[in-house]
């Protein structure tokens, strides 16, 4: 019995996660007719912060600044402008914080490797913790 | 030694809380963001001026005195609130202001510099948005120092205010 219960809930969670998934803030006017060149526009809007809500992709964001930076890359796909080119438009005029994945800079070598430090001196404590009690 | 130890917690406990207490002391707004433009060259645009619809070049108008670039719009309650320290920037003529009115409605505008004083020497219309992409602007207002090269010098995000404004006048002065 419990099982089951349990059973329907992880369905549950599984079909919310599935549908919340469309749930963007990319209204119809703006979709380019054009299938490979939409997905490519959503697959850049995923990446670039709106930074009027700071923590929302423009793909999410219902802010006016988000939508305009939606058509903006819509239009440069269209006029037929590589993703780096449309990445570099972008951090030239608000710098690399439009961005949710942070390149890999001498500036950003402390982000991005020290979660690894980190996880190899919990390593080495629980290693040395284990074996001074003697225990595995 | 396990006893020793245990003081490790406790210290780093103390340093996290200390950090956030300094965090809280000094003045520091969160969202506001580093400028990717700063000591770079102004933008190049052309628009149109709001009161006599005539064109606006922009490598026509910077780069040969100073120059303080406000975007604004009726629409934003800042805005307003800011107002009177543009004007009292504009009072002292120790530079030329430049308005970009963002996203509005020209018959608005106009009746909304009437009311209130109209304290730029040139005001220029962004009608959607895009010039304000282009100075990487991401909320109203906004202002922007200009040097008499033609290279932004200082931003501010957010309306002006007693302190803000005696900072830009401070930089008026020291600027070239």
């Amino acid at each position: 019995m419990m099982l089951k219960k349990i059973f329907v809930i992880i369905v549950y969670i599984f079909l919310i996660l599935l549908f919340s998934n469309i749930s963007n803030a990319v209204e119809p006017e703006e979709i380019l007719k054009n299938q490979k060149q939409e997905l490519r526009a959503r697959k850049i809007s995923k990446n670039i912060r709106c930074l009027v809500c700071q923590n929302q992709s423009i793909d999410e964001s219902n802010a006016p600044l988000a939508k305009d930076l939606r058509i903006l890359i819509r239009n440069q796909i269209k006029n037929g402008e590589k993703d780096e080119d449309i990445y570099k438009f972008l951090t030239d005029r608000y710098g690399d914080f439009i961005l949710l994945n942070p390149p890999l800079k001498s500036s950003t070598i402390v982000l991005w490797f020290f979660p690894f430090i980190f996880f190899l001196v919990g390593i080495f404590i629980v290693f040395f913790h284990n074996k001074k009690s003697n225990r595995i | 030694m396990k006893k020793k130890l245990l003081i490790i917690p406790f210290i780093s406990f103390l340093l996290v809380s200390l950090t956030f207490f300094y965090l809280l002391l000094i003045e520091r707004n969160p969202s506001e963001l580093p400028s990717n433009l700063l000591n770079k060259n102004v933008p190049t645009f052309e628009t149109e001026t709001l009161l006599k619809r005539e064109k606006f070049i922009s490598s026509k108008e910077f780069g040969n005195e100073k120059i303080l670039v406000n975007f604004f719009a009726t629409w934003c309650k800042p805005c307003r609130d800011e107002h009177i320290f543009i004007k009292r920037l504009s009072s002292e003529k120790k530079i030329r202001i430049i308005g970009i009115n963002y996203k509005d409605n020209p018959k608005k505008a106009i009746q909304w510099l009437k009311n209130l004083g109209n304290p730029y020497s040139n005001i220029i219309v962004d009608k959607k948005g895009r010039i304000a992409i282009d100075w990487g602007v991401y909320g109203i207002p906004e202002t922007f120092v200009i040097n008499s090269k033609g290279i932004i010098k200082y931003r501010h995000v957010g309306p002006l205010t007693k302190k803000t404004s005696k900072k830009i006048e401070m930089l008026i002065q020291q600027i070239e």
